[in-house]
């Protein structure tokens, strides 16, 4: 609120949320060589509280600057017509980077900093980035910021570093309604696999964000409905970021 | 994701923002390249390092030797989660909090005491994907308020004020003179003589030889404090116990008491009034009136984490009734999870009007609420049983009108001294007539209308069902709709909802019920269950497990009591929650012919409450204070109205002439105090609490210093905080209960009460000693790992030899928690293990008997709708018409915030502001859009704030989120030692409600809006208008 009026058109919602689209299929098949991991991230709608502990064991994690994110729940109050009547709820979108199978942020690097690694996570090497936010205005999920106190691009990285520990991300760590399965896709046994598997027999819709930009992420997401698409009236909710357009 | 925000910003205009973009931008602009501090990993920026390592083939961990994780308490919020404490061993700095994977306040279920702090860890991490089945969580807030201990603003050393009170002038001193002044006096601000504690231990003489039922001077000397953190039986035990105050009191009857009260009428308990839960993991229908789990609420996560499960994978359906659309709604589980808006304060029209369809459509547990006591419920195969046959005499006039129909009214020959008490029985009608509810081997009739005969005369009287029966009949279901806003078929179709799931439904409410009629309707939301009979039961209402007491008489040493303790402290206590008609001032009146009212309320029904402490201390009635302790609690930001009462009268030395604040930080509270004694803060602090409700298992969280204090230390190392500091005027007193020899064990040996320590470790022998069987021994493993190795020099100074590894075991666990499968009972599965097995009171006599001390008016004795109105009966609409105060104003809890955290920048870097929330046609009414600034005033003051149009709030309403609106934490700069602390504008953004609440017109003097019965204070439904700044 700080920053400006809230706004409260259904323009600025469907700004708000881009990318809500009839998503692509359930990935079937291994995408990263054989014997390799494929990060990946579901996010259950469904059962987030909107209580932001992602976004802030993700800002204690990495030490993100103050006023940036690179994980947050954009929270909105959706009005609804339901049978002649005008309803109201909440609806939450937990927003990270995709680690997208082509990820638009990559090939317009000029100094090759920005990359994905072998196991799927998109990564910015800090030595190379020369801070020209080229990515940043590529991505398409607006995932990405410039770390005012490093000047290098800055983005969610699966929290790479704790990954490669054998940990996992923080924000999936003290996901408080469990929402946010973080896993390996090339784990048929894996509970990432087991509940895109589940999610699909029980005809729970795996959708991801703007599918038409052709990135193909790597963040699934259930309860990403079409009815929120195109005929709500919505407005970002109680969640104003002092420097953030989530 | 900073492009998109600057679009927002360079649309909307926001000025400073702006500057901060632009100065970036320049920046960069200026030297391109290098400008930035170099990451410090080139892959991963400054992420933390790892705390641990896990093979991902073996699951072998390894520790991370540069940081320690240790388990202990949050204490983020009233729930005091579990948690574990990241640190980095050489700087002491709490890196990151996350959950406690023992504690069942985060995590389900919880892990077994049995597994090891090795395995705890490796049951964090991705290996075998365990970290996600076995999540162990910190919320938002529990994340971030470690930012808390390293606060420029927090209160490091004694301070004393050398300015007026409320000045924000400080001199620091000495512990010494801290300890000599409070307890010698003297003239010691240059304003003349101020009596010191020692003078003011006076356990004989009367406050008022004309009404000695005030008590001795020593009342006169009181504690105002927040919760139990797990510290306040060490609290207690000086004020009450050594030092012999009546007056110690917590910040309940400003929270959520009027639920508690109204709970505590049900379950036949208005003292302690205990409370139910759903069983979430198996609940298939919850109505929540007045609370917004998910959103809020206590326990915060572990209500948040049910629900999210329950409707997305379980079979849990809900509904949120409330003014205010929350978190606790998620569109995405779709029907799920529904919002039905509904007018503030008339919760109880809805309920009534939901038991007036159930008792129109048989839809209520007639076979349950026939068993008239527990033996009959259980041969019939429930757990639990209510008063529903249970006679009341209704009889005009009768001297027991009101009361139950006894035994003894019936020829039961008992001594006079036990008549109507304990032993004497209620009772029902059986087949045969009028027999005793306890010897009753059948069920009884539900509808009863009858008279009796007692001693030669008749005497009308009806059932309890009866009575609540009329009492939801008093009005149709068309008048309770058009009451609360809700259309009645929706009213019928929650009723036949909720009467659709056997046991397996629950109705729950909290804070939303503080409203000026707030007890009323929260004794009706709780009734419902009784009508389906559901508590006990799997699924139905659950009663939470309590913890293993620290503070008890033993098993292994004797924290209870102690030689020249103060038994039971005489008097009455300065909220007045005692009978009015005990007093003497009663007495005069009734003699004098005129008997009521008196000359302010008093509340018989109700706990301890500080929404009269200090409104009572101002009027000096019943008596007033000459010294406050104000521990850990702020009572001026949250007891509405209460600031513009007593502000004038705080600031004034002569009132209370000695205010001593015990807090880490400076509130709106402590900055009228003389001194500010330091606290120990979050993870610095001992203490055992427990949790408040929906643990249906045993739990006792251990607090302890997994780091250390950041207050001054005392000549032999112990860090200033309320135990040292209490420790320390016991001695300089001589009080008992403190010092050599003040703790036995079992043997009659005695040991010091000296350190913080004598009391914590000993109290966690006892915890150790509780249960089945005592707790098993720390491995060296688990005191390293978790970080209790650095306390072992103290745990083997002061426990005997068998404890050290047992106490170790709790403290490296953070805590002592019943298993989890022990949810259900052995012996029954469909049963709950804790259980409540006393009768609901559908009818609760201690509540229809009294009278109000103002009208002199019979309360009605079970669930009713009444409006919200004043101590004089008078509705409030009576006294503040629609047409001047169209709007009302409600209070909600915040996701994020709470009444301490807004100092933390990272929470409000989220969220800096609470925008009152106001529906869109009253904003075109009012022609405000969001955004706009506007001015809201009620009868108690007026407050600017802005205004964010919002479809998720009901019409007439104006919600504002709790935890903004700060004058202190920060936001004003205080003068401390001639150096001034630089204030910060943000941490005073936004409103606070409670400086809007408003008086009670009818009552004499100083007061606040509270509830009749429970004295609670009102912040929902407060009349009010708007305007554009």
């Amino acid at each position: 609120m700080s920053d400006g009026k809230p706004s409260s058109t259904r323009r600025a919602f469907l700004q708000a949320i881009p990318a809500i689209t009839a998503g692509l299929a359930l990935p079937t098949s291994a995408r990263a060589a054989p014997g390799k991991h494929h990060w990946a991230m579901l996010v259950d709608i469904r059962r987030c509280i909107g209580c932001q502990a992602c976004t802030m064991a993700c800002i204690m994690e990495n030490a993100v600057p103050e006023n940036s994110f690179r994980t947050i729940v954009s929270t909105y109050v959706v009005q609804q017509l339901t049978a002649g009547r005008t309803t109201a709820g909440t609806y939450m979108l937990p927003r990270l980077c995709n680690h997208c199978e082509d990820p638009a942020c990559v090939p317009v690097c000029p100094v090759g900093a920005t990359f994905k690694r072998d196991d799927g996570i998109v990564v910015v090497d800090g030595d190379r980035c020369v801070g020209c936010a080229y990515c940043v205005q590529a991505c398409p999920y607006d995932a990405r910021f410039i770390n005012h106190a490093t000047n290098k691009a800055d983005k969610c990285t699966f929290c790479a570093h704790r990954v490669d520990a054998g940990l996992l991300p923080a924000c999936v760590e003290t996901c408080v309604g469990g929402a946010r399965i973080f896993g390996d896709l090339n784990d048929p046994q894996g509970t990432l696999r087991r509940s895109l598997n589940a999610a699909k027999k029980n005809g729970d819709a795996i959708k991801v964000l703007k599918p038409e930009a052709g990135t193909r992420p790597n963040v699934f997401y259930i309860g990403l409905d079409d009815r929120f698409r195109g005929r709500v009236e919505g407005q970002a909710a109680l969640w104003h970021p002092t420097s953030h357009g989530a | 994701m900073t492009f998109n925000t600057r679009r927002k910003i360079l649309a909307f205009g926001g000025l400073a923002a702006f500057g901060t973009g632009f100065s970036a931008t320049a920046k960069r602009m200026l030297n391109p390249l290098f400008d930035g501090d170099a990451p410090k990993s080139r892959y991963h920026g400054a992420s933390l390092e790892p705390e641990f390592k896990v093979d991902p083939a073996s699951g072998a961990l390894r520790v991370n030797p540069a940081q320690q994780v240790s388990y202990t308490g949050c204490l983020g919020c009233t729930t005091q989660c579990g948690v574990r404490v990241r640190i980095d061993r050489a700087s002491g700095k709490v890196l990151r909090v996350a959950g406690n994977p023992y504690s069942p306040l985060s995590t389900e279920p919880h892990l077994p005491m049995k597994a090891s702090v090795r395995d705890s860890f490796v049951a964090l991490s991705g290996y075998h994907d365990k970290g996600l089945a076995m999540r162990s969580t910190a919320c938002g807030r529990g994340n971030a308020v470690l930012q808390q201990m390293d606060s420029p603003f927090r209160v490091l050393r004694p301070m004393k004020r050398v300015g007026p009170r409320n000045s924000g002038q400080w001199e620091p001193i000495s512990f010494e003179q801290l300890i000599r002044e409070v307890t010698e006096g003297g003239d010691l601000f240059g304003e003349g003589r101020v009596e010191g504690l020692k003078a003011l231990r006076d356990l004989t003489t009367p406050i008022d030889p004309r009404r000695p039922e005030l008590g001795p001077k020593v009342n006169q000397v009181a504690l105002i404090t927040s919760t139990n953190d797990g510290r306040l039986p060490f609290a207690k035990r000086f004020v009450q116990q050594a030092y012999g105050s009546i007056n110690f009191v917590g910040h309940g009857s400003y929270c959520g008491g009027a639920y508690r009260s109204g709970s505590g009428a049900l379950f036949g308990d208005m003292k302690k009034m205990p409370h139910g839960k759903p069983d979430y993991a198996n609940t298939q229908f919850a109505l929540f009136i007045g609370t917004a789990p998910g959103n809020a609420g206590n326990p915060f996560k572990r209500q948040g984490a049910m629900l999210a499960r329950g409707r997305s994978e379980g079979k849990l359906n809900y509904v949120v009734v409330d003014p205010v659309l929350t978190n606790a709604n998620n569109l995405a589980a779709g029907e799920r999870a529904r919002w039905v808006p509904i007018k503030p304060g008339t919760d109880g029209a809805l309920v009534m009007g939901m038991m007036h369809w159930m008792f129109e459509n048989g839809r209520y547990d007639a076979k349950y609420l026939s068993h008239p006591n527990l033996a009959v419920a259980k041969a019939a195969g429930e757990p639990s049983w209510s008063n529903a046959t249970h006679l009341v005499i209704v009889e005009a006039g009768h001297p027991r009108q009101g009361r139950f129909l006894r035994g003894s009214d019936l020829g039961l020959d008992l001594p006079e001294t036990e008549r109507y008490k304990e032993n004497d029985p209620f009772a029902v009608t059986g087949a045969n007539g009028a027999v005793r509810h306890d010897e009753a081997t059948a069920p009884a009739q539900l509808f009863v209308d009858d008279t009796v005969v007692i001693g030669g005369a008749p005497v009308k009287v009806k059932s309890s069902l009866l009575l609540l029966h009329e009492q939801a009949h008093a009005r149709s279901l068309d008048e309770y709709a058009a009451i609360c806003g809700i259309p009645a078929q929706t009213i019928a179709a929650l009723a036949k909802e909720f009467s659709s799931h056997g046991k397996r439904a629950a109705a729950i409410a909290q804070g939303g019920m503080m409203a000026g009629n707030g007890f009323y309707n929260a004794y009706g939301v709780v009734t419902l269950n009784a009508l389906i009979g559901n508590l006990n039961w799997k699924g139905g209402l659950s009663m939470n497990g309590g913890g293993f007491k620290d503070a008890g008489p033993g098993p292994r040493y004797n924290l209870a009591s102690f030689p020249g303790m103060i038994e039971k402290p005489k008097g009455l206590p300065l909220g007045r929650n005692a009978p009015y008609e005990k007093t003497a001032e009663f007495a005069a009146k009734k003699a004098a012919g005129k008997a009521y009212p008196a000359q302010a309320p008093w509340f018989p029904n109700a706990p301890g409450l500080a929404t009269e402490w200090l409104t009572g201390a101002a009027n000096g009635y019943p008596y007033g204070i000459k010294a406050l302790f104000v521990w850990s609690t702020n009572p001026l930001y949250g007891i509405p109205g209460v600031r513009a009462q007593v502000e004038k009268d705080l600031a004034d030395p002569k009132k209370i002439p000695l205010i001593v604040a015990i807090d880490p930080l400076i509130n709106e509270s402590n900055a009228f105090a003389d001194y500010i004694v330091p606290d120990s803060l979050l993870y610095e602090s001992w203490g055992w609490p427990s949790a408040w409700g929906a643990v249906p298992t045993k739990a006792s969280t251990a607090r302890w210093p997994v780091v250390e204090p950041k207050a001054d230390k005392l000549a032999d190392g112990q860090a200033i905080g309320m135990e040292t500091f209490f420790i320390a005027l016991a001695h300089a007193m001589a009080l008992p209960g403190f010092g050599p020899g003040a703790i036995a064990d079992m043997d009659g040996n005695t040991y010091p009460l000296e350190r913080p320590e004598d009391w914590y470790l000993r109290g966690g022998a006892n915890i150790a000693w509780l249960g089945k069987e005592p707790v098993a021994d720390a491995s060296d493993d688990d005191m390293v790992l978790s970080g209790v190795e650095r306390l072992r020099p103290m745990l083997e100074r002061t426990l005997k030899p068998e404890e050290v590894r047992k106490v170790a075991f709790i403290l490296a666990r953070g805590g002592r928690y019943q298993p989890a499968k022990e949810t259900y009972s052995e012996d029954n599965p469909e049963w709950m293990t804790h259980r409540f097995e006393n009768g609901l009171q559908i009818y609760n006599e201690n509540l229809g008997a009294a009278k109000s001390s103002i009208t002199g008016k019979r309360f009605i004795g079970c669930a009713t709708w009444t409006e919200p109105g004043f101590a004089d009966g008078t509705a409030m609409r009576a006294h503040y018409s629609e047409a001047e105060w169209p709007l009302q104003l409600v209070s909600f809890k915040s996701a994020l915030q709470n009444p301490y955290s807004i100092a933390a920048p990272r929470l409000r870097a989220l969220h800096p502001e609470n925008p009152v929330l106001m529906h869109p046609a009253d904003a075109a009414h009012f022609g405000l859009k969001s955004g706009d600034g506007a001015v809201i005033r009620t009868p108690g003051g007026s407050a600017h704030g802005r205004v964010i149009v919002h479809a998720g709030v009901m019409q007439g309403v104006l919600a504002v989120e709790h935890g903004f609106g700060h004058r202190e934490l920060g936001a004003r700069g205080h003068r401390i030692g001639g150096t001034q602390q630089p204030g910060d504008a943000a941490i005073g953004a936004g409103v606070n409600l409670n400086d809007l609440g408003i008086s009670d017109p009818t009552r004499e003097g100083k007061s606040v809006w509270v509830d009749a019965v429970s004295g609670t204070a009102v912040r929902n439904g407060l009349p009010a208008t708007v305007a554009r700044a």
